[in-house]
């Protein structure tokens, strides 16, 4: 579904992904793990478009999509939330998914009707915030939610599109243990056939939703496999892991 | 997001009203300043539905109007196109030399979209001044009214003349909701919030500014084409960055992003200019201090001052009234 082939990109003479091949099947749910400054989010912007890489080459459902913008690979189904809130803040939360929504059904452009009013935007609002529980707060503004709750909405307005590949950059950033819990009921009654690729830092919800780990270091790839291979491998606990472990 | 509050409804009934009145009680002078005001009041609504509800602030609007005066007056003048045609003409050409510096200003944001407006007016201005075709610096006169006199309207009469300025006002207040409340409006309005996720939902971001432009340029052009009919003169000055900078003076003087705002701004700036110049040559200063009084109250002009401050309580009330007046309500007080 998702698939890199040497992805390369450097700022000058920092080199932050190297060579990095990928590839996901479709409703794989793949966690990327690293430390800080691996490049797992410069990845995400390779990815999506928001950074041109040097060399190699993106694939979105064997489709080449290097050479396309942001919009055009979120509309062929690559959607993304970031790790820090990007919402429509002075909207309320029914109006942030329905712009998504909008945006997915074509109405967004429409100039003889309202997209909100649209009855397909109005159902994949009510659907999608059935989903990331977002229903209490329908009528709120951004502004007038908790922090946890913006985080299920940044969740929620990326899959408000109907995407084929969900990128989420550390959707548990900066939530309490009690929401990181709820969010890992959330991720897992996603939609089995949705293909989910998330950066997280936190491990109980990396080995309770990913199928498959990669791992990051310096820009590469330096693991990639099921969850209880990561947990036994020598070379993750050396860079990454012997913290969590001895913890 | 452009909601229309009971306030908003409120005043824009006492505007309408207020013009009404004012169309047919006032004399002559009354009636050039009320043109005045309504043609103003169609510009900077242009120029709210883009900077107030866009982020695109524009300075290229007066510009705008002039061209499509000039187009008005070319194909009246010069084409010997019949009035109707050359107003719907002068509106599309408006529409769609907007939407070419809309579709080009699009990815520039800020001081950036500011300086790119401004040199495609400051273009529009030079060409006009400069080719003979336009009448050069002498501009363009002899231009026609719209003939009206089928349905009973002299357009020739001033009192007329205002009407027929509110009548199309009052049209481009109406088209100008329908865009800010279509998906079109809709999407501009996340772009305004969070351009780089609507993009990222797949929205193409420059295009929907470039279309919104446009109609907005269409509205300008509207306003032009009605300036042209209404002094039955045009000159380049119609084209000068002053004319794009006062009408931005009015749209935050009115209150940016409201709709009503802008229109109570062009009012009580024209009046002012009257009154004022009447007393002083130096009136621009008095209008300077003005400004400067509401920006740094941080009110949004004049309507977002008021808005602050009653509006919520209006709407409340307005709110329990309604409630009130349900019918199964009425029912279980009984």
């Amino acid at each position: 579904m998702l698939e890199t082939r040497n992805l390369d990109k450097s700022f000058g003479a920092v080199h932050v992904t190297r060579n990095v091949l990928l590839k996901l099947e479709r409703g794989e749910r793949r966690v990327i793990l690293g430390p800080n400054g691996a490049g797992k989010t410069t990845l995400f912007n390779l990815l999506v478009g928001e950074l041109t890489p040097n060399s190699g080459s993106v694939h979105l459902a064997g489709e080449d999509v290097t050479a396309l913008p942001v919009a055009k690979r979120a509309r062929r189904g690559l959607s993304r939330s970031y790790q820090k809130n990007t919402l429509f803040d002075g909207l309320t939360v029914e109006e942030n998914l329905g712009l998504a929504a909008a945006v997915h059904t074509g109405h967004a452009t429409r100039l003889w009707s309202d997209s909100l009013a649209k009855p397909e935007v109005r159902e994949i609002v009510a659907e999608v915030a059935e989903q990331v529980r977002l229903m209490p707060f329908l009528h709120a503004k951004v502004s007038e939610i908790s922090y946890g709750v913006r985080r299920q909405l940044e969740v929620g307005v990326a899959l408000a599109t109907r995407p084929l590949v969900l990128l989420m950059d550390e959707p548990t950033s900066g939530v309490g243990p009690e929401m990181a819990k709820g969010f890992h009921d959330l991720l897992n009654g996603l939609p089995r056939d949705l293909t989910l690729l998330i950066i997280e830092h936190d491990m109980d919800l990396a080995f309770d939703v990913a199928d498959t780990i990669t791992v990051l270091n310096y820009g590469e790839v330096v693991f990639d496999g099921l969850p209880e291979e990561a947990r036994g491998s020598k070379l993750l606990k050396d860079i990454y892991l012997g913290s969590w472990e001895d913890a | 997001m452009f909601r229309h509050t009971p306030l908003r409804y409120g005043v824009l009934v006492l505007l309408a009203a207020a013009a009404l009145f004012q169309a047919f009680t006032a004399e002559y002078f009354g009636l050039e300043i009320l043109t005045e005001i309504l043609i103003l009041a169609m510009l900077v609504l242009a120029l709210d539905m883009v900077a107030g509800f866009g982020g695109m602030v524009s300075l290229c609007h007066g510009a705008l109007m002039g061209v499509g005066a000039y187009a008005y007056a070319m194909l009246t003048t010069k084409a010997g196109i019949a009035p109707p045609v050359a107003m719907a003409g002068s509106v599309a050409i408006t529409g769609a030399a907007a939407w070419v510096i809309g579709a080009v200003c699009a990815r520039s944001h800020g001081i950036y979209f500011i300086m790119a407006t401004l040199a495609f007016g400051q273009m529009a201005y030079s060409w006009v001044f400069e080719a003979p075709v336009f009448g050069g610096d002498d501009g363009l006169g002899g231009i026609a009214r719209l003939d009206l006199t089928m349905i009973g309207l002299d357009l020739t009469d001033s009192r007329s003349f205002a009407l027929f300025c509110l009548f199309a006002l009052g049209a481009a207040y109406g088209a100008t909701v329908l865009i800010l409340r279509s998906g079109l409006g809709r999407s501009l309005s996340g772009i305004m919030h969070n351009e780089q996720r609507m993009r990222a939902l797949g929205l193409t971001v420059w295009r929907v500014k470039a279309d919104v432009f446009g109609l907005s340029g269409m509205i300008a052009g509207l306003a032009g084409a009605l300036a042209a009919q209404h002094i039955m003169f045009v000159s380049p000055g119609l084209l000068g960055w002053t004319v794009s900078g006062e009408a931005l003076v009015v749209v935050i003087l009115g209150g940016l992003g409201t709709l009503v705002g802008p229109l109570v701004g062009a009012a009580a700036f024209v009046v002012l200019k009257h009154e004022l110049s009447a007393v002083t040559p130096y009136w621009h200063l008095v209008v300077g201090v003005i400004l400067i009084a509401v920006v740094m109250s941080r009110a949004n002009g004049i309507f977002g001052w008021v808005e602050a401050r009653w509006g919520a309580r209006i709407d409340r009330r307005v709110a329990d009234a309604t409630r009130k007046q349900q019918p199964g309500e009425v029912v279980s007080d009984a």
